[in-house]
């Protein structure tokens, strides 16, 4: 065959590429499915549609003396929020969620997915975690603690999973301790084209009696552009005693 | 944003709301009416902040600070920085600080040309509203 014809070839096929790895997430020769952009928290209060909406989730079964220890954090907080004094949080202080809170959305949250990686970014206090792709996990000794711990995934089908250790252990999820090993495990699948869930396995031998799961679910927001988030004043600060206070008075910025 | 020429417009989210901290230092039992001038929109995070002077019949003013939602939060909501500025008469309606010091939550504000904006505290119907003296 002709070196001309050749050309014509591989530039038909070129064509039919390029618009191809364009329009789809690909790792290798597999397509993925697209779940990069904005997404809000979905399906609370059963609010939507009934194929869509997540399990509820069950309650943690911690071992007896953490669950005293947690149910001693809440009872001290309703306690002192009762007086009208509440207890200082790290997001009193404008400190990030970490991991797993911040798979909650409270703000809307944005994927991005990369070559060998997937980011997440929550809009409240601009928190970032990276999940490296087809990767093995670190030995958790390699990992040093942190908001975020260190999250490795790859694609099963069409699901993420992600598995994540080193959080620090004063970062916690509705006042439940934790210990430096625990791991979470994430399953995130569209279970519609612009529903998203995240089922969330913790396990932490030390803490729990067995791993706890619970799904979030998360919706498209097809126009949405993440705004920047900076604690530029926070007037909020914890007193001696713990107590979160407010600085009032003209505005210094 | 667009709105009516006439009569108020309430913004609202569509979206039930999550919040990161308690509001338990505000007074959830009642509510304070201020009417007064503003001296600054403060537009930060974590919150916003409208501070205002509010002058009492006897002549006297009180400076008050009232905390917003986040900025993101009211830009949801439709909020933008410009729409409140210093000298504006206002009227607002606040949880007022439990420890007494001259601030609150701000719950709802009227703005001169007749709107009403709100800026999405989480759970705001747990706030009593007590009704405004004549």
């Amino acid at each position: 065959m002709r070196a001309a014809t050749w050309a014509w070839i591989s530039a038909f096929v070129l064509m039919l590429a390029v618009p191809l790895g364009a329009a789809a997430q690909t790792r290798g020769a597999a397509s993925v499915p697209d779940i990069t952009g904005s997404w809000e928290r979905y399906g609370r209060g059963a609010r939507g549609a009934p194929n869509t909406l997540p399990p509820p989730a069950a309650q943690p079964q911690l071992k007896p003396q953490y669950l005293k220890e947690q149910q001693a954090k809440q009872q001290a907080a309703r306690e002192a929020d009762a007086k009208g004094k509440p207890l200082a949080t790290n997001a009193t202080l404008c400190l990030p969620e970490g991991m797993p809170g911040m798979m909650g959305a409270t703000f809307p949250m944005e994927i991005l997915q990369s070559r060998g990686q997937v980011t997440v970014i929550e809009e409240a206090f601009t928190q970032v975690r990276r999940i490296f792709l087809d990767q093995p996990q670190k030995a958790l000794d390699d990992v040093e603690p942190g908001f975020y711990g260190y999250s490795v995934g790859r694609w099963e089908g069409d699901t993420l999973a992600v598995d994540t250790i080193g959080v620090k252990e004063d970062v916690r999820y509705q006042n439940m301790p934790h210990s430096p090993g625990m791991r979470i495990k994430e399953r995130m699948r569209l279970v519609a084209p612009d529903i998203l869930w995240n089922e969330i396995t913790i396990d932490d031998p030390v803490t729990l009696e067995k791993p706890w799961t619970y799904t979030v679910a998360y919706k498209r927001m097809p126009d949405y552009k993440l705004l920047e988030y900076i604690c530029e004043d926070n007037r909020e600060f914890a007193d001696a005693n713990g107590v979160q206070q407010i600085r009032i008075g003209p505005a210094t910025k | 944003m667009t709105f009516p020429r006439s009569g108020l417009l309430v913004l609202l989210l569509a979206s039930p709301l999550l919040a990161h901290h308690s509001f338990a230092m505000f007074d959830h039992t009642r509510t304070v009416n201020l009417k007064g001038s503003v001296t600054r929109f403060q537009w930060t995070n974590p919150h916003a902040y409208i501070e205002i002077d509010v002058p009492d019949a006897k002549g006297a003013t009180t400076h008050f600070s009232l905390e917003c939602t986040s900025i993101n939060m009211m830009q949801r909501a439709g909020w933008r920085s410009n729409m409140i500025k210093a000298g504006d008469k206002v009227k607002a309606v606040a949880a007022p600080l439990i420890n007494g010091d001259p601030g609150g939550l701000l719950l709802e504000i009227t703005l001169p040309d007749g709107k009403v904006l709100e800026p999405g505290v989480p759970a705001a119907t747990t706030f009593k509203r007590t009704p405004e003296q004549p």
